[in-house]
């Protein structure tokens, strides 16, 4: 399984990195929406996108509706992890496609929880 | 009857946000410890690094974060997994400081009306510095592991809780 990270903070991306490579991802990290887009673009597709909301650039709302837009990615998993906690920005990318939210700070079990229940992780014996 | 809008968070709900973000990032071995100073002192220290973010739209107001550089380094040592003594670069400290303050942020900001848009962070190294029509309406002085921290709350109109 493969997992892109996009967040602005490189001290968070390593903070998910760590996580996801304990539940056996490859990793592959962008800056902001713009260049994991281009990273998609360019690169092998990743099973599942864990993305920050506010970035430089392009923020994680219009990187999901970006990769919402483009069939040959429907099969991305696309998972938001940020402090964006209001209800109706929950709701807001739900809608456009997030199919999970993390609000941080999180700990590591929240994120390996919802990878399972996402399927992508293999459950407890 | 309706009840009136808030219009600032209390101390008790930036210290519980302050507690909780600090615990996961840092772990709880060594929690933030409350300190005694009185309203107004500056926060004085050799090295400090400062950050902040502002949220606009239904609630208006700022939350920084003053931290010692022996604090800062800490913080982003163990964000990097990296060994206590390494050496980090500025541009890491004011990433780490930075997502520190946007958690901070992002967690107030859930406390308050909405909806609202949380600025990206802005970080410096040097004491925090605020405008003539930010008026204080939290603040958590606390220490760890013996050096200071301070998390402040401003908005233009609340009413102040310590």
């Amino acid at each position: 399984m493969k997992a892109l990270i996009i967040d602005d903070s490189r001290a968070m991306r390593s903070i998910l990195r760590r996580i996801v490579t304990s539940l056996d991802f490859e990793t592959d990290e962008a800056g902001h929406g713009q260049e994991a887009l281009e990273r998609m673009e360019s690169g092998p597709v990743p099973d599942v996108c864990l993305v920050d909301w506010n970035m430089p650039v392009m923020d994680g709302y219009t990187f999901i509706t970006k990769v919402r837009a483009n069939p040959d990615w429907r099969n991305v998993t696309l998972m938001m992890v940020t402090t964006e906690s209001e209800q109706q920005q929950i709701v807001r990318a739900l809608a456009a496609g997030a199919h999970e939210y993390v609000i941080k700070p999180f700990t590591p079990d929240a994120i390996a929880e919802k990878l399972e229940m996402l399927g992508l992780v293999g459950g407890a014996a | 009857m309706t009840a009136p809008a808030l219009t600032a968070p209390s101390y008790d709900d930036v210290r519980a946000v302050t507690d909780e973000v600090w615990t996961t990032l840092l772990g709880e071995a060594a929690p933030l410890i409350d300190r005694l100073v009185p309203v107004g002192t500056p926060f004085d220290s050799v090295g400090v690094w400062s950050a902040a973010v502002t949220v606009s739209g239904g609630w208006e107001g700022s939350v920084t974060v003053e931290l010692t550089t022996y604090v800062a380094g800490a913080l982003t040592t163990t964000m990097l997994d990296l060994p206590h003594d390494a050496e980090v670069s500025d541009a890491d400290v004011a990433d780490a400081v930075g997502e520190l303050v946007n958690m901070l942020g992002g967690n107030v900001k859930s406390l308050m009306p909405g909806p609202s848009v949380l600025s990206l962070p802005s970080v410096a190294a040097g004491r925090a510095a605020f405008s003539s029509d930010a008026r204080e309406v939290a603040r958590v002085e606390a220490t760890w592991d013996g050096e200071p921290v301070r998390v402040t709350v401003h908005n233009s109109t609340g009413e102040t809780h310590r």
